[in-house]
């Protein structure tokens, strides 16, 4: 047998490499290069050099520290995203669950659920400014139907849970078809036939729920919690608008420091700190979400 | 053949439209920068009427380019460190200007001045002429003015405190105002531009501190501070809470969300063209050391590198024109800097803003503070050096004269670095550092 293998290994020609593939990625290679790895190599020299000298500085991490909204900032950040995107999934998944059956009307359902993502974080901001301001359309309402007398002031510097509730509502308003319509893809993906065996063993809906849908529905999820992960660390537009900088986050602070303060160095190192927590983010994600390789062959 | 046909069909049509375009293009451009004028609307305004006049007058076409501070700024030094340039005209605040000066980037306007004057149609505030002498030469022509006032309801005249002139108020009478309005409605009405966008840092360092200390700077940390940092608590508690979304004090004031509200000139004017007999415009307030307002001035200025000069010159007369002076009142809200233009204001909405700005001006204890200048690339740190200190104290109750003393370091830091002087109320000192 031996004799035999070792013929084997003589008579196999040798492997050539492909080079077809490598050749087809490398125009996006080239771009991602040009476009997004270039500039934020610069970005992040920027933030750690000196303007004049050039020198290699911590200066600019140091003022960013000391600044007055710098806590508040990280702290705010991390509050609204761990508000924030939960409740996204869940109400994402149920949404898209719904849809999934197919009910009658279901797909101009899906068509409303999915318009709010057209709108950017700004304009959500605005109109729901609209809604919360002391003469906005909630007052008007709730004054209408006889609830109250005189208009409660919702957006108002005393009451910062307020002001965290008017921003999670107008995020999951805005930004929960995102998740939806990730879930959805991977949800009709799922064959009828697992579900319906699922029934003919005797599993009712939640079981069905629990140990069939979620568990080949993972890398959706997991694409899902990435990318609204990421985006909810970038979330600046309804922030300034519904509180001004009553509730700093860290993409509106980049934002002040370059436009008003005009430091563009302070500007890059609140950039490079978005990067480390969306990278690390990222990187839970991954570990905790992963597709272990036995689930698979099973 | 057909396909041929189509396409050498377009080819003409390209070409003739082209030839089109260039022989009605006027024969001669140039470029006006400027970084005021930057919201859509007055972007619109000063190309399709402003400037689309000049053209129609002379056959001269305009360029007109306009930017933030940072963005306009660098193109003009990047334009005279080349040596070739193509602005002609430039305008901004006259605070930018020492920053211009110090690299040598501008021609001295004093030629253009003078040949202004020898027209015999206009003149220019003394305040402003003496403003745009910096450093031995003459930076700038004066091209309009601007400052910030109070707004308010005329129905809420009725919480003013009895027996006292609105048009003469205190800063005691506003915030006894505000306590009038809130007794009387359970709300509070009174409003300032918080946003982080709002100009509410020019109240706190132009208006409410010269008022009560007698300086911008130099009493930053004084005893007369404590005590107008007490008083901004209090007016504080009278004011309408959500003050730190407002950005453009015009829209809570139509919505009747805030009665009393402090802003720009140009943020106010859209409420007042809309319901001109709902407004009326008082000056600002007087403290203890008088009756302090800031007064802007933006002023216009030919760069060294100018490929046209003579055209940018024509461009100067035509913008300072007292007609056009009031056409530019008309447009955006940005007052004459000519007395033979005051005169002509149409009545409505800007007469009521006028009457307030004269008001202001002419009054027996007015004060001119003016913006900061020479802090160079750091000017845009002085303004938040106040906001954070009203945010430390008003805000988050922190102690106020321990807040003072860490922020006047700070301040004291900003200008040691730059090396630069004081404005006005302050004495003139280089480099300007508190007490």
């Amino acid at each position: 047998m031996a004799v035999a293998e070792a013929e084997l290994e003589a008579i196999r020609p040798p492997v050539r490499v492909n080079w077809t593939p490598y050749l087809l990625v490398l125009p996006t290679l080239f771009f991602l290069g040009l476009f997004f790895i270039y500039p934020m190599t610069q970005a992040i020299w920027l933030g750690i050099t000196d303007p004049q000298s050039g020198a290699f500085t911590w200066a600019h991490f140091q003022r960013m520290s000391a600044d007055l909204y710098f806590r508040d900032a990280i702290r705010f950040t991390l509050i609204i995203t761990a508000l924030a995107v939960p409740l996204q999934v869940l109400l994402g998944l149920a949404v898209a669950l719904l849809v999934n059956s197919r009910f009658r009307g279901h797909s101009a359902f899906l068509y409303l659920t999915a318009l709010p993502i057209g709108i950017s974080d700004l304009a959500a901001g605005l109109i729901w400014l609209s809604i919360f301001t002391e003469r906005g359309y909630l007052n008007a309402a709730l004054q209408g139907l006889g609830f109250i007398q005189n208009p409660l002031i919702f957006l108002t510097y005393e009451n910062r849970d307020w002001l965290l509730t008017a921003i999670v509502l107008t995020e999951v308003w805005r930004a929960t078809a995102i998740v939806m319509v990730i879930l959805l893809a991977g949800l009709q993906l799922i064959p009828r036939d697992y579900v319906e065996t699922a029934g003919v063993f005797g599993a009712g809906r939640w079981q069905t729920l629990r140990h069939v849908i979620l568990p080949l529905l993972r890398p959706s999820l997991q694409t899902a919690l990435i990318i609204r992960t990421i985006l909810a660390f970038q979330l600046f537009g309804t922030v300034v608008t519904l509180a001004g900088r009553q509730i700093p986050v860290l993409a509106g602070e980049a934002y002040f420091w370059y436009s008003i303060y005009r430091s563009p160095n302070v500007a890059s190192a609140y950039a490079v700190l978005i990067l480390l927590f969306s990278g690390t983010i990222t990187w839970l994600y991954l570990r905790l979400l992963r597709i272990k390789e036995e689930e698979i062959k099973a | 053949m057909p396909a041929v046909r189509i396409i050498a069909t377009l080819c003409a049509l390209v070409v003739l439209a082209g030839s089109g375009a260039a022989i009605s293009a006027p024969a001669q451009e140039i470029v006006f920068t400027s970084n005021q004028f930057t919201p859509v609307e007055e972007q619109e305004w000063a190309r399709n009427t402003l400037l689309a006049r000049f053209t129609q007058e002379t056959g001269i076409g305009v360029r007109f380019i306009t930017e933030a501070e940072g963005p306009y700024v660098d193109r003009l030094l990047a334009e005279s460190r080349a040596g070739r340039g193509s602005i002609d005209v430039t305008g901004t605040l006259h605070g930018i200007f020492p920053v211009f000066l110090a690299n040598n980037t501008l021609r001295d306007m004093a030629e253009v001045q003078r040949s202004l004057e020898a027209r015999r149609d206009r003149t220019f505030f003394k305040d402003f002429l003496s403003a745009a002498k910096m450093e031995g030469t003459t930076a700038f022509v004066p091209w309009m003015q601007a400052t910030y006032l109070i707004a308010a309801r005329k129905e809420a005249l009725r919480y003013f405190p009895a027996g006292r002139n609105p048009m003469a108020m205190t800063y005691d009478d506003l915030l006894q105002w505000g306590a009038n309005i809130r007794e009387a409605t359970g709300q509070r009405r009174v409003g300032f531009p918080v946003g982080p966008r709002g100009l509410y840092g020019r109240f706190l360092h132009g208006y409410i501190y010269p008022s009560f200390t007698g300086s911008q700077v130099k009493r930053f940390k004084s005893p007369e501070a404590v005590e107008m940092w007490r008083y901004l608590r209090r007016l504080w508690g009278v004011s309408h809470p959500s003050s730190f979304v407002y950005e453009f004090m015009s829209e809570p004031l139509l919505l009747g969300e805030v009665w009393v509200a402090w802003d720009h000139v140009a943020r106010i004017i859209p409420a007042l063209r809309q319901r001109p007999d709902d407004f009326i415009v008082l000056p600002s307030p007087a403290g203890p050391r008088g009756r302090s307002f800031i007064s802007v001035v933006v002023g216009l200025s030919i760069p060294r590198a100018a490929p046209n000069a003579e055209l940018g010159a024509r461009l100067i007369e035509y913008l300072t024109r007292p007609a056009t002076q009031v056409m530019t009142l008309q447009g955006v809200g940005f007052f004459p800097v000519s007395p033979e233009a005051g005169g002509t204001v149409p009545s409505g909405g800007l007469r009521v803003m006028a009457e307030g700005v004269s008001a202001q001006s002419g009054a027996r204890d007015a004060r001119t503070a003016l913006l900061p200048v020479g802090l160079g690339a750091r000017t845009g740190e002085f303004v938040p050096l106040y906001v954070d200190t009203f945010t430390r104290i008003a805000v988050r109750g922190e102690d106020i004269q321990r807040v003072l003393n860490e922020q006047s370091r700070k301040l004291e830091e900003l200008y040691r670095a730059t090396n630069a002087p004081c404005s006005p109320p302050d004495p003139a000192a280089r480099p300007c550092v508190p007490d």
